[in-house]
């Protein structure tokens, strides 16, 4: 067995018990991402010199037997829309194709003086928008199950990492399902944490009230592990909640646990192999001593268009720093003003960038603002009211992660909605803020892996991490990389 | 609702190639026509949380990023400022 | 019958709030220093950057809510302003938009010297983030842009349209800039930039109820600007409307030097700032006791210092205003009126008359004198008692300003005390009688007021101790 293929929490024990360096390790990683990134293609940045030296840094740290955080000398991959100081920063997009940032994600900041090694950026669909991560105006990353599909998005890069042995542990980010979806289709774990978490200083922002960074891995505690790293009160995020945490402590045992199912998230849109797949699991956990409640969760229906208009809305404005003039791409077709910002952000975004921006313009302007924006707020209101119902009578909800598996490539590009409409089990999550881990749930029958989704109250992540390792010891554990060959 | 895609463009500075025009004008609209079916609500959306109140600032000064360290990104500089074409006449 | 319009006025006043550090970022608040100084990757809206919010502009903000007699929102948001400009590097302004920190509020405006007042009523206070700042010189590339005052905390406070001529609009502007200054929570320097003001004018029938087309008059810099902008609209619209015209709904530029305002183009007219609630910060909630707090922190307002000082010290309107217009005057004035014991216009005039002018010639202020309310109401028990000439106070007001001597013992060590020996006196009368001949025989020949200056010339005669009351009998006695 290779370095790069163990869990984390194995490697943070070996380089205590100095079984391995971190020098060692990055090396087994970078030495893999040689290997496969030509067919993988899930960085866009890799930083071999700075991952070394953070990793000789941790060695020394080690070998003066000092004690580390469990995360040090650990290689971690970074999605391409946390900043990151000195090292490009792109969104996957023209736009930033050579924006370097003067300053640091306060979860960069978290990993740093936790001692992990930085490997480089990941890609993703532009500004995190998409499901496939064929929205990245670089490179298509291919899903390491099946070279010719994609691996979701919009965190592919981080999941696809994942699952090809090119990091150990990495960061997405999630506004709709974005680290759920990839994490369903590359068969690792992926945890959207409650809203408020986790900081988002220095997470480019695509829907300032839906994004939140969270941890994605191949086991589930070591998606654990780096959850604890970077979650926690942050002076610079007004949004992020002023709350001390406990340490994160995982049990199996299910016995007595209360597990909701709601059926909007079985309906006709879910493809059999996943309603089943997800459906065995849920007959295990019963059997080993949880309960089953049917639950309702009725405006399920309408989430998606909440979301859209929510996320779009808040998009168009985010979005609209990047006109040529302070940062990023400057058309060369500039004779004034006006220039600068219409073929700056016409030559400098994608189409589905351009699509978001347009909707939330749309939604936002004079005339229109009433009939969609606040209907849309009014209704995450609802469907916040309807998850905070359920979760009086249950301790989790589990659902389909996706309704789907991985697709071929180009699948459904022509088609907005047939795209959006994957999302349709995971953006719930999201309007109500709550936190949710997708974990690896059998395969189809093209041997794709199939998503779980564990939905819990604000703040109970430790509850769904849990259930979501009472699961993964069902399964004989989850880390298994597929053969790449 | 007809969505009125020039004038969308236009407050959103984005450009549309003609050869796209029709293909956004589509896309836009079934979206539209998908978030239309969000039913009548008949509360009032007041937008503040009272129950969740934000922490503020304290008045006090943190150092500021170096001059460089803030043109460093930009497309055009001229004697520490960013440049941008002359916007009066 | 020419049908006669009456003007109706209202105004966006914008005050920089002199915080220490910006609204959102811990940049320093700051005028002047190098361009692009100042900055951080917040304030210059760096991808992946949030907002904090400055919980001194939120007090600040309430304080001048009360001041102006405005509902405190306690629970309120902020909202974002989308619209594209260079020196707006987020592409849009955090400002507030449905709920202000403070509205529903007036303000009395006194317009004359009698202290005749009108209210003028507030609509809203709300507070926002100030844009960057563009610089233009032949030599540049294009624009330059200066980061510095992005972020720069503002209030704005909006009026409602309740002034009907320029003089009472400029009225309500010092007086709002005379509050901002009193709360002391803004620089209120005009050529800094850091009070602005937009102006809304409209006409109507005299005795009509319903308003007229309103027109936006943008980039008004001063207060005399905004006077000369609003006589000229006024000009401007009864000419239209005179014509039997209609005046269009627009918004327009100020030219100051040209003296003329423009409309602004229609692309510029078309904006839709597609306001909504921002996202990056939460609700804002001040809790009711804090409200209190501040409203605690209000002191007395110079339209009711102003009206104090005439009503009840008895002083002339002009001294009045201009001890209520200078902090270290009116503090030290204070003083007087507790102390006691003296004239009080007799130490308005002193005040606002020797010590400015001593003040401006030593190029320092009040404070940084040995003056004292205690001392300067020493001297004034000399001159009210007669033991020293308000001549001889010309001296000693100098002495006991910029030494640590009182009043007594400069007129004892200069030897200023009055002359009132009768036999002095009658010499040194004898002897300006015997130097000017020509003005006696004037005086005799009916010139009354040749006596004035042989009184004078008694004064100078010596040094000024002379009591000129005893001096005049003297005088009148001689001349027979």
């Amino acid at each position: 067995m290779e370095l790069y293929e163990f869990s984390a929490v194995e490697l943070s024990r070996m380089l205590r018990a100095r079984e391995c360096s971190s020098a060692e390790l990055t090396r087994s990683v970078l030495e893999r991402i040689e290997k496969v990134e030509k067919r993988v293609r899930a960085y866009l940045t890799v930083d071999r010199e700075g991952a070394l030296a953070a990793a000789e840094r941790a060695d020394e740290r080690f070998a003066a037997g000092e004690t580390l955080p469990p995360l040090s000398g650990i290689p971690i991959g970074v999605k391409d829309n946390i900043c990151t100081r000195g090292m490009r920063t792109t969104c996957a997009s023209k736009m930033l194709d050579n924006f370097v940032p003067p300053y640091n994600a306060t979860v960069i900041e978290r990993l740093q003086s936790a001692g992990a090694v930085v490997t480089g950026k990941l890609n993703l669909d532009e500004f995190a928008m998409g499901s496939s991560c064929e929205n990245s105006h670089f490179q298509k990353t291919a899903n390491p199950h099946d070279l010719t599909r994609v691996p979701g998005g919009s965190s592919g890069g981080s999941a696809a990492a994942l699952a090809a042995g090119e990091a150990i542990l990495t960061l997405g980010s999630d506004t709709g399902g974005s680290i759920r979806q990839p994490a369903a289709y590359c068969g690792i774990v992926g945890l959207k944490p409650t809203y408020g978490a986790v900081s988002r200083y220095g997470l480019v922002a695509f829907a300032s009230s839906l994004d939140q960074i969270g941890p994605m891995a191949r086991t589930v505690e070591d998606a654990a592990l780096l959850f604890s790293a970077i979650r926690g009160a942050d002076s610079r995020d007004a949004t992020c909640a002023a709350r001390e945490y406990a340490p994160l402590s995982l049990s199996s045992d299910v016995r007595g646990m209360r597990i909701g199912v709601p059926e909007e998230y079985y309906g006709d849109g879910v493809e059999a192999a996943v309603k089943a797949a997800v459906h065995a699991q849920l007959q295990e956990l019963e059997k080993a001593g949880a309960k089953l409640i049917p639950i309702r969760l009725p405006s399920t229906p309408y989430a998606l268009s909440a979301y859209y208009i929510i996320s779009s809305a808040e998009a168009s404005s985010n979005l609209a720093r990047y006109d040529g003039v302070r940062y990023g791409f400057r058309s060369e077709r500039v004779e004034n003003l006006e220039d600068v910002y219409l073929n700056t952000r016409s030559e400098g975004f994608g189409d589905e960038c351009k699509r978001r921006i347009m909707l939330g313009t749309f939604v936002l302007s004079s005339g229109y603002y009433d009939a969609y924006y606040k209907r849309a707020k009014l209704l995450q209101q609802r469907i916040a009211a309807e998850f905070t119902e359920a979760f009086k009578s249950c301790d989790a909800i589990v659902t389909p992660t996706a309704p789907d598996t991985a697709f071929p490539f180009g699948a459904h590009s022509d088609d907005p909605l047939k795209m959006y409409a994957s999302d349709i089990c995971t953006v719930t999550v999201n309007i109500a803020g709550l936190p949710a881990v997708s974990i690896p749930c059998g395969k189809d029958a093209h041997g794709l892996p199939i998503g779980m989704q564990i939905i819990g109250g604000k703040f109970t992540e430790e509850k769904i991490l849990s259930l979501a390792k009472a699961c993964e010891e069902m399964a004989g554990g989850f880390n298994r990389l597929p053969a790449l060959d | 609702m007809k969505i009125d895609l020039e004038k969308v463009a236009q407050l959103a500075r984005l450009k549309i190639e003609p050869e796209k025009r029709e293909m956004f004008e589509r896309q836009l609209q079934s979206i539209v026509e998908m978030v239309e079916k969000l039913p009548q609500m008949e509360e009032a959306y007041v937008g503040v949380d009272p129950a969740h109140p934000m922490q503020l600032r304290e008045d006090t000064v943190r150092p500021s990023l170096r001059r460089e360290a803030i043109l460093a990104n930009a497309p055009q500089t001229q004697a520490g400022c960013v440049v941008v074409p002359k916007t009066v006449e | 019958m020419k049908m006669e319009f009456e003007p109706v006025i209202g105004l966006e006043v914008h005050a920089e709030l002199s915080t220490e550090t910006k609204i959102y970022c811990g940049c320093k608040n700051e005028f002047g220093g190098e361009v692009n100084s100042h900055c951080c990757e917040i304030c210059t809206g760096m991808p992946g950057t949030l907002p904090t919010l400055n919980s001194r502009v939120v007090d600040y903000a309430i304080k001048m809510g009360h001041a102006l007699h405005c509902k405190i929102n306690n629970v309120c948001k902020q909202d974002r302003k989308n619209y594209f400009y260079p020196d707006l590097p987020k592409a849009y302004q955090i400002s507030q938009a449905d709920i202000p920190l403070c509205e529903h509020g007036y303000v009395d405006v006194l317009l004359d010297e009698s202290c005749h007042s009108k209210r003028i009523g507030v609509t809203r206070i709300h507070i926002e983030e100030d844009a960057g700042k563009l610089l233009h010189d032949e030599s540049f590339l294009g624009s330059l842009i200066d980061f510095n005052r992005c972020g720069v905390p503002l209030i704005e406070i909006v009026s409602e349209p309740d002034m009907r001529s320029s003089e009472e609009a400029k009225a309500y502007l010092e007086t709002i800039k005379g509050i901002l200054g009193y709360l002391d929570i803004s620089d209120c320097k005009m050529q800094e930039g850091s009070i602005r003001c937009d102006v809304n004018v409209s006409l109507r029938p005299k005795g009509s109820e319903k308003f007229g087309n309103r027109c936006e008059m943008k980039n008004v810099n001063s207060f005399s600007g905004a006077q000369r902008a609003i006589e000229y609209e006024i000009k401007r619209q009864s000419e239209i409307l005179g014509k039997g015209g209609t005046v269009s709904q627009e918004t327009r530029r100020w030219d100051d030097a040209k003296g003329q305002s423009f409309p602004m183009r229609s692309k510029e007219n078309a904006d839709d700032y597609r306001y909504f609630p921002e996202p990056d910060l939460g609700t804002i909630v001040v809790s009711p006791e804090h409200v209190e707090e501040l409203r605690a922190q209000i002191p007395e307002l110079p339209g009711e210092k102003l009206q104090r000082y005439v009503k009840k010290c008895g002083l002339a309107y002009f001294d009045a205003n201009l001890l209520c217009e200078n902090v270290e005057k009116y503090t030290f004035f204070e003083r007087v009126i507790e102390i006691g014991g003296c004239s009080l216009q007799a130490a308005a005039n002193w005040l606002n008359g020797d010590v400015t002018r001593l003040l401006g010639e030593r190029m320092t202020t009040l404070f940084a004198t040995c003056l004292t309310p205690e001392k300067l109401i020493g001297m004034l028990r000399l001159i009210e008692g007669g033991q020293i000439s308000n001549t001889a106070g010309k001296t000693v007001i100098e002495e006991i300003m910029f030494t640590e001597k009182t009043a007594e013992e400069v007129v004892k060590e200069k030897e200023l005390m009055q002359i009132n020996d009768t036999g002095a006196l009658e010499k040194t009368v004898r002897e300006v009688i015997e130097k000017n001949g020509k003005v006696v025989a004037d005086y005799r020949g009916g010139k009354s007021n040749a006596l004035g200056f042989l009184v004078g010339q008694c004064m100078r005669a010596s040094g000024g101790k002379a009591n000129p009351a005893a001096v005049r009998e003297i005088l009148l006695k001689q001349l027979g």
